[in-house]
Formats: structure tokens, C-alpha cells, sequence
């Protein structure tokens, strides 16, 4: 099989992932509606005169767009594709496993670079102001992250049935934002939500974007990035288990 | 006999051992399909016949045994490049239009078929623009056959094709199915219908409890039950049946008995002096589906005596 032919089959597979997403409403107007409207009223409607309340809210938001298309996108998506049938059909034809999976994270992280993108530009508007590296840097880090709650999707949508996979994602997502801290600033929440931040990785990312914000100062890059890798690399193994096993 | 008598085999199933929870799915099964041969594999509910299929297909791999297609490993990339299959309960994306679905499914072989001709074959025209999840069960199923023969493929595995189909559809696939053997693709059918069996496959596999228990051309499978069929509704229970003089096989379908005979004459003097409430009676020669149901009853209690391998 040719290099061209494969290239091919991956491109095609992205586009036509890219397109089902943008013809399913029910879930492409939650990613997008939910941080650019709380982003609208909280961010810079209540802050108004507060612009550092504005930018912190915007380094927790760019992370807070891409839990939910990656890991609905990831979790609940390919468990209904599984029930539906749809990916053991895949798995006969000559494609790629690699380029199902790649093209639903194309379509993932296209919806993410929008949601994050109209959060920039909601927030250049809203008089937030960063150096233009900063502004890269941290609407980046926005997209990057949605690998990783692709990968924690991924693990739920082939291990679970497509109402479990939504329960389970959807509750995921409010963990993830509520106690890593990306809707409420955790110091003024009690103690014992901070140690569950740790563990959590939106808590970590959500202090690498304020970093990266020019917010905080960069401090324990390495921890954070460690706890980051480490989810990573145990949600990769995951997926390639629970891949193999359906796949077998 | 078919084209592909002596030509090596495409498809092989050898001494396969599957076991699916505690059941023993195949217990040893044999299968080599050859090219340009189609092949109907029948037999009852829980037979092995979509383990046989899921095996063909790589859905799943042998406990014991071997499965090749086209000599190599069926999860190869190389083999499913030349193999087109539809699923019994596959979904389509409703999402996707049926010429997105089918285009993208076309991309996937090296030397596909023309879209256009791809559409045409499955009598899909009209239908292109039309959201997958907006067909009908019956349109469905032609989605799914065009994604089989998308990639002109060397072995067709069609999976109970026609399930939700009306009659001109029924019509219009099996001359599409044949259209692809005369190309030189063989085919793997698995079917509830008798007929369609009949229509189209040159070699019938019949399997149960995980074992061929006949394997030959519907000619053949039909001579292996000597005899007439005498169908009629009656009060008689199945042990009285059976005892009647020269029935070899009893069955019931609703309300109606289907019994197999030796002799007729025979037979029918004692049913009708044991029974004078019988009803809707006919006589005819053995159908296919007679001989099936035959082969299964005996089959599953003399499975070495009945057993005959690669009659083809």
C-alpha cells in the first residue's frame, strides 16, 4: 500500500469525521455555547473593570472549552459508534486503525480550536492584554490539552456502552472543571477540593495556562508536567488494551 | 461442480475450535471456499455460522484450528483489501450522506470501483444525497452492500443480505450478487431464506453445533433426502408422527407439520386413518429447506455417519 494511498485514507477519514461533527448540533453547540456564554456573562460581563479577573478566567476557560468536545467527542461518540456497529465494519475494511482514531481527533481538536479561537477573540475585545507569544502560548495549550481528554475519552467510549460512556463523561467533565479549579478559583474553596486538584488533570493544566498567561510565576513546571505525562501515558495503554481486546 | 473446484482456496477454516462464553461455538469446523464459488452456509439459530463469518472477517481469532484468506493472517491489511463484507446489524453514520459514506468507504481499497457504478449496482440512484440515517431499513441494507462491493473484492461475506427487504429489492440483490460472481468473485452467504440459497449459491455448507454436517450442491443436499414431503395440519404429536410408516423426519413450522416419507402412499393411508381431522393437506417433492431440516435432525444425533466432507 502506498504512502499516498495512506495519506489519503487519513485525510479523508479526518474530513469526513470533521463534517458528521459539524452536522451534529446536539453536540456541537454545547462545546461551543457553554465557555464562550459563561466566558461572555462571568469573564467579562461581572468582571468588568477587573481585567486580571477576565484574563485568569480565560487561562481556566481555554482548558475548560477542550474537556468537553474531546472527551464527548472521544467518549461518547465512539461508544455509539461501537454499539451502533460502525467500528467493527471499520475494522474489516483496509483501514488503518490508526486513522479512524486520528480522524476523530482531528474532529476534536477542530471543534476545540474553534471554541478556544472565538475565546481569544472574545477576550482580546474584552480588553484582556497579553503579549502576542503569550496569547499563542496559552490559546495552545488550550488545544494541546484536548489530546489528553481525547485519550481519557477514549478509554471510557471502548470499555463502556454509549449511555454509560455519556453518564461517565459527563461526570468526568464537571470533576475535572470543578475541582481543578477552572470555574472556581481553589483558594477560595476548602482545603481538602485542593488535594483532589492534584490529581486531576485539568488542575494541572490550569496552572501551566495561568503560567503561560504571564499570571503566576512559572513554578514546578516539571511536577506538573509529570502528573500530565503520567495520565498520558497510563490512558495510552488503556486505549491500546481495551482496542486490542475489542478488536481481537 | 463450480469454477473454483481445484483451484487453491481463498478462504480457510481449519479444524477451528471457538468457544463464546460456555458454549462451544466450533467444535473443529473445516471450510475452504474456492474462487468464483458461492457458497450458502445454513443451518439453525446458534449453528456457528456468524462465529464461522466473524472468524473470516478477523472479527475474531480461532482458540484452536487455523483461519487464512487469501493465504495470509484474515486481520491482515493486505487480505482485507480484497475482501468486502456486510455485516448482519452494521450501522451506518447518520450523519453522512450515502454518496459521503460510500465515497469514503471506496477510499479505503487501492483500486476501487466508480462511485457511479458502485451506486448503480446497489440500486442506490435517487438515494445519494440522502442522509443514512433517513433510509429505511431496507435502503440501509443496500448502503451496506454498496460498501462491500466498493472495492471490487475477491470474497464477498454477505451476512443475512436481504433481512428487512421487499421483494423487488430482495430481486434487485440478488442480481447484483450475481453479477459479482460472474466477475469471478466468490461469495459467502449466510441466510434464513431457503431460496435465496437456492438463487444463488452452487455449494451449500450446512452447519450445527459447530460442525459441516453437509456439505454439497443444492442438487446433491436435496438427493441426500430421498423422498416426498407431506405437509398438513394435524392433532397428531411429534412421537406419533415419527412412528408413522416410512416417515424419515418430522418438523413444524406454526401451525403446519412438514413430514418426510419414503413412501407416500405408505404414509398418508395410516395419517388419514389416524387422524381424521387433518387439514390443508399437500404432497410434494423435498425442498431444500426439507433437506435441511432433515440433515439437522439427523446430523446432530449421528453427526459421524452423516458427515461428509468437501463434497464439492
Amino acid at each position: 500500500m502506498s504512502l499516498f494511498h495512506t495519506l489519503a485514507v487519513y485525510g479523508r477519514e479526518a474530513r469526513t469525521q470533521i463534517l458528521s461533527t459539524w452536522r451534529t448540533p446536539q453536540f456541537l453547540i454545547p462545546s461551543l455555547a457553554l465557555p464562550l456564554l459563561f466566558y461572555g456573562v462571568i469573564g467579562l460581563g461581572l468582571s468588568h473593570g477587573h481585567e486580571e479577573a477576565a484574563h485568569a478566567m480565560l487561562a481556566n476557560y481555554v482548558i475548560f472549552a477542550s474537556i468537553a468536545p474531546a472527551m464527548f467527542g472521544f467518549g461518547a461518540a465512539v461508544a455509539a459508534e461501537r454499539e451502533a456497529k460502525l467500528i467493527e465494519l471499520k475494522q474489516i475494511a483496509p483501514l488503518p486503525a490508526g486513522a479512524y482514531l486520528l480522524g476523530r481527533l482531528a474532529a476534536a481538536l477542530a471543534l476545540v480550536g474553534l471554541a478556544v479561537g472565538l475565546l481569544g477573540v472574545m477576550a482580546y475585545f474584552g480588553g484582556v492584554v497579553m503579549t502576542p507569544w503569550r496569547w499563542a502560548a496559552t490559546l495552545s495549550l488550550g488545544l494541546v490539552s484536548a489530546v489528553l481528554f481525547a485519550l481519557i475519552g477514549l478509554n471510557l467510549g471502548l470499555r463502556l456502552g454509549s449511555q454509560g460512556a455519556t453518564a461517565f463523561a459527563n461526570l468526568l467533565f464537571l470533576a475535572f472543571c470543578l475541582f481543578g479549579g477552572l470555574w472556581i478559583p481553589l483558594d477560595v474553596m476548602p482545603s481538602w477540593i485542593g488535594h483532589i486538584a492534584e490529581v486531576t488533570p485539568s488542575y494541572h493544566l490550569g496552572q501551566l495556562s495561568l503560567m503561560l498567561s504571564g499570571l503566576k510565576p512559572m513554578a514546578d513546571v516539571q511536577g506538573h508536567l509529570s502528573v500530565l505525562v503520567a495520565i498520558a501515558v497510563a490512558a495510552v495503554i488503556g486505549s491500546r488494551i481495551a482496542w486490542r481486546r475489542q478488536a481481537a | 461442480m463450480s469454477p473454483g473446484t481445484y483451484a487453491p482456496p481463498i478462504a480457510v477454516l481449519q479444524k477451528t475450535i471457538k468457544r463464546r462464553g460456555k458454549t462451544l461455538a466450533l467444535d473443529g469446523l473445516d471450510l475452504a471456499i474456492r474462487p468464483g464459488q458461492c457458497v450458502a452456509l445454513l443451518g439453525p439459530n446458534g449453528a456457528g455460522k456468524s462465529t464461522s463469518v466473524a472468524l473470516l472477517t478477523g472479527r475474531l481469532r480461532p482458540d484452536a484450528g487455523e483461519a487464512r484468506l487469501f493465504g495470509v493472517d484474515p486481520h491482515d491489511l493486505e487480505a482485507r483489501g480484497r475482501l468486502g463484507v456486510m455485516l448482519q446489524e452494521a450501522g451506518l453514520p447518520r450523519t453522512l450522506t450515502v454518496r459521503e459514506q460510500v465515497a469514503l468507504f471506496r477510499g479505503y481499497y487501492a483500486k476501487p470501483r466508480p462511485l457511479d457504478e458502485i451506486i448503480r449496482l446497489a440500486g442506490l440512484e435517487g438515494l445519494e444525497r440522502r442522509r443514512c440515517g433517513a433510509l429505511s431499513g431496507g435502503q440501509q441494507r443496500r448502503v451496506q452492500f454498496a460498501l462491500a462491493i466498493a472495492g471490487r473484492p475477491d470474497l464477498l461475506v454477505l451476512d443475512e443480505p436481504t433481512t428487512g427487504m421487499d421483494i423487488d429489492a430482495r430481486r434487485a440483490l440478488w442480481t447484483a450478487v450475481r453479477g459479482e460472481i460472474a466477475r469471478g468473485a466468490a461469495v459467502l452467504l449466510t441466510t434464513h431464506h431457503l431460496d435465496e440459497a437456492e438463487a444463488l449459491a452452487d455449494r451449500i455448507v450446512v452447519i450445527d453445533k459447530g460442525r459441516v454436517i453437509a456439505d454439497g450442491s443444492p442438487e446433491a443436499i436435496k438427493a441426500r433426502v430421498s423422498g416426498v414431503a407431506i405437509r398438513c395440519r394435524t392433532r397428531l404429536s411429534d412421537g406419533d408422527l415419527s412412528a408413522l410408516a416410512h416417515v424419515t423426519g418430522v418438523s413444524r413450522d406454526g401451525g403446519r407439520v412438514t413430514l418426510l416419507t419414503s413412501s407416500a402412499p405408505a404414509t398418508l393411508r395410516e395419517l388419514l386413518a389416524r387422524d381424521e381431522t387433518i387439514d390443508d393437506l399437500t404432497v410434494s417433492g423435498a425442498s431444500l429447506e426439507d433437506a435441511v431440516t432433515r440433515l439437522v435432525q439427523t446430523g446432530a444425533a449421528f453427526p459421524q455417519t452423516q458427515r461428509q466432507i468437501e463434497a464439492a
